[in-house]
């Protein structure tokens, strides 16, 4: 692209924005409203997965022995369980180890091992799948293994669990991507105005023998301005009122909020990146009708 | 052969039947009027050349290019070849007459130093040196048209193509414009013009074709049909 032709088209955009004024607040502001309901939508979602994140980590499986294995005995079943595919780690906790963590829970004032005479606790693997989703998957494998009495993972909860986040998942972006789809028409519907009241000078110029491209660009640059613009201002105040929440909120335990500042930083560039995007595809759209000629 | 019509009829959506089985050449060089009454399909043939409308059916050759074929993206090199001239001028009113002019080289990419080159070249042929700066709002009508016939022939048009170019001038003005497009065919561009103005024409000596329903009724090579 000619440098001429650059500097043509930011002089014609800006010729245009300055002249439709009121319409370009009009459209600042759509954007702006679009990219704030996007931006909370985008945080409650990055919020959401991370406590599904943390409910999925948390599901690990314990492998009971049978009472009568060996040392050597209990060292092949693990070597069988390390070799089952999507491991993360297997801990060993003997049976003596149980019983005192056991007893820990009960207190120092009632002797477990007097009571129970001996220790009725069999030895136990803790394991971690790689992907929390495939434990169901993993414990069929090890509860085949020779050895393995029985394996725990909270079999029909976890199973629920995990039918639970899917559907989360797949509704969060469901509804990102209306809103988005929702704020390109809203963009085109004013961005239209504009293209509409030059129509006779895109019309001109294409029976002049101007290139679609050629007419597309000053309206474009304008529709970036008009988007990052926009989006700034969401940003803005999607980054201070999140801030706030942040401040007042860390202090209970229970809720665990999306604190990382690089983690936000992306997103916030991300919205406004989008906001970029929302402004190209809106005039894009309402311009298209009047490049068919 | 610059323009050729091979049994073109143009049926709109709405079942209006504007062209009906057309065929004709038009050589380099040529000035040819079409004429008729309103809705025997001038304007159709007109925007036919240059591709605002395709035939229904049939085949149309510009430059032994055929505009049936092309591409989407070769219609502005086409377009290109050709200088519009509009009865309603379609000036750009916030831009002044050298604007106006300038802005039809800029939209094709030509460079800064050819439209300061080229602007004062046309403002001289349409005769209107020392308008540079006016608006199109502080002309009359006569000298607005010749704005728009230096527009077209900015960037050097194989042809230009004239939609009743005198339709909103009186006749005075409309003879003054008829003679600046002779002088401009007498430097080799072809004029294609559509007018309703029997007079303008009968006086002229060229080319007809006469249109009716949509069908070509008489093609006359020196305008003796009128006479």
């Amino acid at each position: 692209m000619k440098l001429s032709n650059m500097m043509y088209f930011f002089r014609e955009a800006s010729k245009s924005l300055s002249r439709n004024r009121l319409l370009s607040f009009a459209t600042i502001t759509t954007v702006a409203v679009c990219i704030l309901i996007l931006g909370m939508a985008v945080l409650l979602t990055l919020n959401a997965s991370r406590f599904i994140n943390r409910l999925e980590s948390d599901v690990q499986m314990i492998a009971f022995l049978d009472k009568t294995l060996t040392k050597a005995e209990i060292n092949e079943v693990r070597a069988e369980i390390e070799k089952i595919e999507g491991i993360k780690s297997i801990k060993f906790i003997s049976r003596d180890q149980s019983l005192a963590e056991l007893q820990e829970t009960y207190g120092s004032e009632y002797d477990l091992k007097a009571t129970l005479g001996k220790n009725p606790l069999p030895h136990t693997f803790e394991i971690e799948a790689q992907n929390p989703q495939e434990v169901p998957k993993i414990a069929k494998q090890v509860d085949k293994i020779v050895g393995v009495y029985k394996v725990n993972y909270g079999q029909g909860i976890v199973e629920r669990l995990f039918q639970v986040t899917h559907w989360v998942r797949i509704i969060s972006v469901a509804f990102i991507i209306v809103l988005a789809a929702g704020a390109v028409f809203l963009i085109a519907t004013t961005t239209r105005l504009s293209v509409f009241a030059r129509r006779k000078e895109i019309y001109l110029m294409k029976l002049i023998g101007a290139t679609d491209w050629f007419i597309r660009w000053p309206f474009f640059i304008e529709g970036i301005f008009l988007g990052v613009a926009g989006s700034l201002l969401a940003v803005g105040l999607l980054a201070l009122g999140y801030g706030a929440l942040l401040q007042n909120i860390t202090s209970m335990a229970i809720i665990n909020l999306v604190s990382d500042m690089t983690l936000l930083g992306k997103v916030y560039l991300s919205l406004v990146a989008a906001g970029a995007v929302l402004g190209v595809l809106g005039t894009y759209i309402s311009l298209n009708r009047f490049l068919d000629v | 052969m610059l323009v050729q019509f091979y049994n073109v009829s143009k049926i709109y959506p709405n079942g209006v039947k504007a062209l009906d089985d057309i065929s004709l050449k038009i050589d380099r060089g040529e000035f040819l009027f079409l004429m008729g009454p309103s809705g025997a399909g001038k304007s159709s043939l007109i925007k036919m050349l240059f591709r605002e409308e395709l035939p229904t059916r049939g085949q149309i050759f510009v430059a032994s290019r055929s505009i049936v074929r092309m591409k989407r993206s070769e219609v502005p090199k086409l377009r290109r070849n050709m200088g519009i001239v509009f009865q309603d001028f379609k000036l750009l009113e916030n831009k002044t007459v050298a604007e106006n002019i300038a802005f039809a080289m800029k939209v094709v990419g030509a460079s800064n130093r050819d439209i300061r080159q080229r602007v004062p070249e046309v403002i001289n042929m349409v005769g209107l040196k020392g308008k540079e700066d006016c608006l199109p709002t502080e002309l009359s009508g006569g000298e607005q048209q010749r704005v728009g016939i230096a527009r077209a022939l900015a960037n050097r048009p194989l042809m230009l193509i004239a939609d009743e170019p005198t339709g909103n001038l009186d006749m005075e003005t409309s003879l003054e414009i008829m003679e600046l497009l002779y002088d401009i065919n007498r430097k080799g561009t072809t004029v294609i013009m559509a007018t309703h103005a029997r007079e303008l024409v009968k006086q002229a000596h060229r080319r007809i074709i006469m249109l009716e329903h949509g069908r070509i009724v008489n093609d006359t090579p020196h305008g003796e049909s009128l006479s």
